[in-house]
């Protein structure tokens, strides 16, 4: 055991918050990456965690905890790219991109200010990349306020929510006020940032957002499934990250640890290329096609399905769509 | 009119230019890279020496100072320039030779003492012998300047030398009393002063330098560093006033609540009210102060 867990790693303080924080940060991630990998938002995704930076180093310079400042920033710029015309695919692009650039322009203000006229001479460090290990007991309670918001609009939002991610046309036509919709899931999204933002930090939070998504998405076509399964590997990844940076320390004899969010990252890629595997593909029986659910799959059964989702039946599974 | 004077008023107040003696006819342009050294510098210099210093903002940490044109400007005029080294001020480096200058002198605390380049901890002004050494070679190079007033610049040094030794006498009757006496940082800063006054600092360099540079330490050094109060193995907590994160703000709230006391100690000379003698002799009261009473002394 003791070359899997180095001494005191169950006992340590910080490695306790890493661990709680960094897996709430995980499973939410994970929840709202699984529709953002549908939606094909993960540009968005990423615009928002360069909001999420200028929040941060804003809240740095007003003496505020990050975490706020990461999900208040992260709210106004998911409600400024709807504004702009996130909603429409092809103003998205565009609405992303300017949200962002200003975005990380006000961000470097805020972390020149932090450092030179401030004493925060680690914020640069802390809110890009993250500072799991020095994160403050006190932290948690606010940071499990916010992950029950964002995964409780999720499951709020979920059936329309589904419906509107793989087919916008058929959900518009079924009355899902789509809009509405995406808006929400925009919130849920720039919650999901700043959690992540907080524990891997912002510029890497997309990574953990993105990656067990996928990689769950890559390995089953079913939505519970996947969301298990991101969970799963977002948690995973995330726990293990942790652990082998308390490890390293050990490694080299008077060395500092490897940063957590770099091994976090490492690993969310390592799991993304895994799950390309043909042997792990046969494993999971992943089908290139997306059921949505049992009972939406049999309301589909009698229409023409419309829009870009082209029709595709591929042998094994004939009643069920391509989406991705 | 009244509104441009106040504003230059204020430039000058940002700057910290810090006049020391009249205006006479022939005055030396010093800059004084640390606001300690241009203290010093404008002591020895008195009233031959218009001295500025570049970094004297108590409230913000120097490691992450950024230049700008206008000092850019203020070096480019400056015939004495003194500045730590270390790669503390690899800045000033950069703007000197940008603006060469064959009449300008540039002290440098490192090569004074003879110090290598990778010496870990860059605060060489907290250690006592480095001032009285810098000063003499301040006091020679205005000599060089203004080989008229050499002896005028002799009698301050001499001057500035007698006043050092309240804090001399204090560093020794404590290490007397005091010695071994053990102490836990969060930065460097102090460190030197801390040697010299025989205590024994638990926190490891690594963790202090981690700090310093802006990354994060392990999380077995910062389980390390709160055992030390939460275990009652420090009698001090030497708290860098100019370097506040969370994890430093919540190591010193582990400090206070076990019952530690705390001194802030600062990298920048806080003003106004002190200069480098006196500035000195507090810090090593209020630590003195802690370990006799149990009293923090947050800020000077």
């Amino acid at each position: 055991m003791h070359w899997v867990f180095e001494p005191g790693f169950f006992s340590s303080e910080p490695v306790h918050v890493a661990l709680v924080i960094g897996g709430i940060a995980a499973v939410v991630s994970a929840v709202v990456g699984v529709f953002t990998v549908l939606r094909g938002q993960s540009f968005a995704g990423h615009a928002l965690t360069d909001v999420s930076t200028a929040g941060g180093s804003g809240a740095l310079l007003v003496g505020i905890s990050p975490l706020l400042g990461f999900v208040g920033f992260g709210l106004l710029g998911a409600g400024a790219m709807d504004a702009i015309g996130v909603q429409r695919v092809r103003g998205r692009d565009l609405a992303t991109g300017i949200v962002l650039g200003a975005a990380t322009g006000l961000a470097a203000l805020f972390l020149f200010l932090d450092t030179t006229s401030g004493a925060t001479t680690g914020a640069t460090q802390q809110i890009l990349f993250g500072s799991i290990f020095t994160l403050d007991p006190s932290e948690i309670p606010i940071v499990v306020v916010f992950s029950i918001v964002a995964v409780g609009m999720i499951a709020a939002l979920y059936r329309p929510l589904l419906l509107a991610s793989t087919d916008t046309d058929l959900a518009a036509a079924r009355g899902v006020p789509v809009r509405l919709v995406a808006l929400g899931f925009m919130a849920a999204l720039a919650v999901a940032v700043g959690l992540s933002a907080l524990a891997i930090g912002a510029i890497l939070s997309t990574a953990l957002l993105i990656g067990p998504a996928a990689t769950a998405l890559r390995l089953t076509n079913r939505i519970g499934a996947a969301l298990v399964a991101a969970v799963v590997i977002g948690v995973g990844v995330t726990w293990l990250g942790v652990l082998l940076s308390y490890d390293s320390y050990y490694w080299v004899s008077d060395q500092n640890a490897v940063p957590v969010s770099s091994l976090i990252v490492g690993l969310v890629f390592v799991a993304y290329l895994l799950s390309g595997l043909p042997a792990i593909r046969r494993l999971t029986g992943r089908r290139t096609v997306m059921v949505v659910t049992e009972a939406e799959e049999a309301r589909l059964r009698g229409q023409r399905v419309s829009s870009r989702a082209a029709v595709r039946s591929d042998g094994d599974s004939p009643r069920s769509r391509r989406v991705l | 009119m009244v509104a441009f004077a106040t504003a230059a008023l204020a430039a000058a107040g940002c700057t910290g230019v810090s006049t020391a003696g009249a205006s006479t006819s022939k005055v030396i342009n010093g800059i004084g890279a640390e606001n300690e050294y241009a203290n010093v510098l404008g002591q020895i210099g008195g009233q031959y020496v218009h001295v500025s210093s570049i970094l004297n903002n108590p409230n913000t940490d120097p490691h992450t100072f950024e230049s700008s044109p206008s000092v850019a400007a203020e070096v480019s005029a400056a015939e004495l320039i003194v500045q730590n080294g270390v790669g503390y001020d690899t800045f000033m480096n950069k703007i000197e030779s940008a603006s060469p200058n064959s009449h300008r002198k540039v002290i440098v605390a490192q090569n004074v003492l003879g110090l290598p380049t990778n010496t870990p901890n860059p605060h060489l002004w907290y250690d006592p012998k480095t001032m009285p050494a810098v000063a003499a070679v301040m006091a020679s190079d205005l000599s060089a300047l203004q080989p008229g007033h050499a002896s005028y610049f002799r009698s301050n040094l001499a001057k500035f030398n007698a006043s050092l030794t309240p804090l001399h006498n204090a560093i020794a009757a404590f290490k007397a009393k005091y010695a071994g006496t053990t102490v836990a940082t969060t930065e460097p800063v102090a460190d030197y002063l801390l040697t010299a006054m025989g205590m024994n600092n638990l926190t490891p360099f690594r963790f202090q330098a981690d700090i310093m540079n802006g990354v994060d330490p392990a999380p077995q050094d910062i389980t390390l560093e709160s055992g030390f109060f939460t275990k009652h193995q420090v009698k001090v907590f030497c708290y860098n006033q100019q370097v506040i994160d969370t994890l430093t703000t919540s190591i010193r709230e582990t400090a206070l609540k076990a019952g530690v006391p705390v001194v802030g100690v600062y990298e920048t000379m806080p003003t106004p009210g002190y200069d480098f003698q006196t500035w000195m002799l507090a810090e090593v009261n209020a630590i003195k102060k802690a370990i006799t009473t149990g009293a923090s002394t947050q800020k000077l």
